[in-house]
């Protein structure tokens, strides 16, 4: 057992992707988040777990300005990306979008064939310089994301006409195609039979030796799987953060305790 | 820990079906291990095949638990108190069903030793540690649905007393040997007979430590104090 935790340690990285400190998120009156601090790990799938409406999906959109869209949203605190402020005023949050992608809980393709959803982001980024190193990258991020081999012959077939697990899949391809450093995933497998979540959950565990991994699930078997670090979420307070192995087998507050197994907390 | 119910009755429902099941063999095994210190004192070969047969019913009520906690981790994925409950159930089941197997064996010396010449004093002090063992099972399972970890902890530090008393008949059962060589197909009877009783306490032990781990979280980690040194003894120790 120990050599096992060892040698997880061994590839889980612990430099700080994203420092978060006392960060609060109002909506209106409504105090959303209340003093946030927590440090996401580089190449290391962090999980957000918490009844509906606790904040992890709020907290979430904030690392990568998500909540701007939001007109009454406020956010206060800091939260840095390598040390850099996301919210400071000189940083285009279209340039933060590409260095923190996200998928979302619904499959969302744009309405274009499979090819051009995923050369979409890379092409408005001008990450590639000819046609050849496009057809390049589009290939690596669906092979990325498990989806190559079954799309390879119908590139221009619309994205929309995809089952839902190679929906998801295409949007999880169309999200690492600008080659991002960190990936927040907002319930990326609610949609999903278990094949395809398994398929998505092996890709996680994939991506994280390039990526930190952010992932809000309700499926605590799922935070189980997939993630290093777990967070718990409740009424907008992050009320415990650590090891995920730590958090399923002895809690340390109460609240977590009764939410992960399933009691009236 | 957490006290409260869960959302799904059901769970709630089969966490308590299996801890029950331990207990029940807990009960049997607390039994047999006093009657068949008995049937050894008051020479009652019926008591002992009674205990011979009882064992059985251990074994059974251990392949329930197995069978419950299985389908339970299948169909509930219980997480940190639950699971650490699921966990100590197994490993508990797993000692009281050796437990029982100790009380068995001593019953079948004990037909045995009926027949052979009678070592002063000796079966009553076998009785005087199984009294202690049971004494320390009780308290052990009471601890395990009470969860009460000062008890638990008070169960661990008592299995020295077994491993004293151990101590005290083996060097009485060497001296009986040396005295004349006729009462040494009894002795060693006699002998495995304290060394099932010895390796009880030890089960009990083991009971109460999964006790304190489904509490804490945390297996406790300071050596226990040693009691049995027979391993080391000689007649001139």
């Amino acid at each position: 057992m120990d050599v096992l935790r060892e040698a997880g340690n061994l590839t889980a990285a612990t430099e700080v992707k994203i420092a978060a400190e006392g960060v609060q998120v109002y909506y209106g009156d409504n105090h959303a988040i209340k003093d946030v601090d927590v440090n996401i790990l580089d190449r290391t799938v962090t999980a957000f777990i918490g009844p509906s409406g606790c904040g992890k999906s709020t907290f979430l959109r904030c690392l990568n300005r998500m909540n701007d869209t939001i007109d009454i949203c406020r956010v206060e605190g800091r939260i840095t990306l390598d040390g850099q402020d996301i919210y400071d005023r000189r940083v285009d949050p279209v340039q933060l979008r590409a260095r923190v992608g996200m998928v979302f809980q619904k499959p969302n393709p744009f309405p274009k064939s499979i090819y051009d959803n995923v050369a979409y982001g890379p092409k408005i980024h001008g990450l590639t310089r000819s046609k050849a190193e496009l057809d390049e990258v589009v290939e690596k991020a669906l092979r990325r994301a498990a989806l190559w081999n079954e799309v390879k012959d119908r590139l221009q077939a619309p994205g929309t006409g995809l089952s839902g697990g190679q929906q998801q899949r295409l949007c999880i391809a169309r999200a690492v195609a600008t080659a991002p450093e960190v990936l927040l995933m907002d319930e990326p497998c609610s949609a999903l039979d278990p094949i395809a979540t398994a398929q998505v959950e092996e890709l996680i565990d994939e991506l994280r030796a390039q990526f930190s991994v952010v992932i809000v699930t309700h499926s605590m078997q799922q935070a189980a799987r997939v993630s290093q670090k777990t967070a718990f979420f409740h009424l907008g307070n992050l009320v415990e953060y650590g090891d995920t192995d730590e958090i399923f087998t002895n809690p340390r507050d109460p609240r977590t305790e009764a939410y992960i197994t399933g009691r009236i907390g | 820990m957490n006290n409260e119910s869960h959302i799904l009755s059901a769970f709630d429902r089969d966490l308590e079906g299996i801890q029950a099941l331990i207990m029940k063999m807990g009960g049997l095994v607390e039994t047999a291990t006093l009657s068949a210190a008995e049937a050894l004192e008051m020479r009652d070969t019926e008591l002992a095949e009674k205990v011979r047969s009882g064992d059985r019913a251990v074994d059974e009520l251990e392949e329930r638990v197995d069978h419950e906690a299985a389908r339970l981790i299948a169909l509930r994925s219980p997480t940190a108190s639950d699971l650490r409950t699921v966990l100590a159930v197994m490993k508990t089941a797993g000692s009281l069903e050796r437990m029982g197997d100790y009380a068995k064996n001593i019953a079948k010396r004990t037909t045995l030793l009926i027949d052979l010449p009678q070592i002063e004093g000796a079966s009553g002090t076998v009785r005087r540690m199984a009294v202690a063992v049971e004494k320390m099972l009780r308290d052990a399972l009471d601890a395990f649905i009470a969860r009460d970890l000062a008890l638990a902890e008070n169960v661990r530090a008592r299995d020295h007393e077994i491993d004293q008393i151990y101590n005290t008949l083996f060097r009485a059962l060497l001296t009986h040997m040396m005295e004349d060589p006729r009462n040494i197909t009894a002795c060693m009877h006699l002998h495995f007979v304290a060394k099932n009783l010895e390796r009880m306490g030890d089960h009990t032990t083991t009971i109460a430590e999964q006790v304190i781990y489904l509490i804490t979280g945390q297996m406790p980690e300071e050596p226990r104090a040693k009691g049995d040194r027979s391993s080391v003894a000689s007649l001139e120790g």
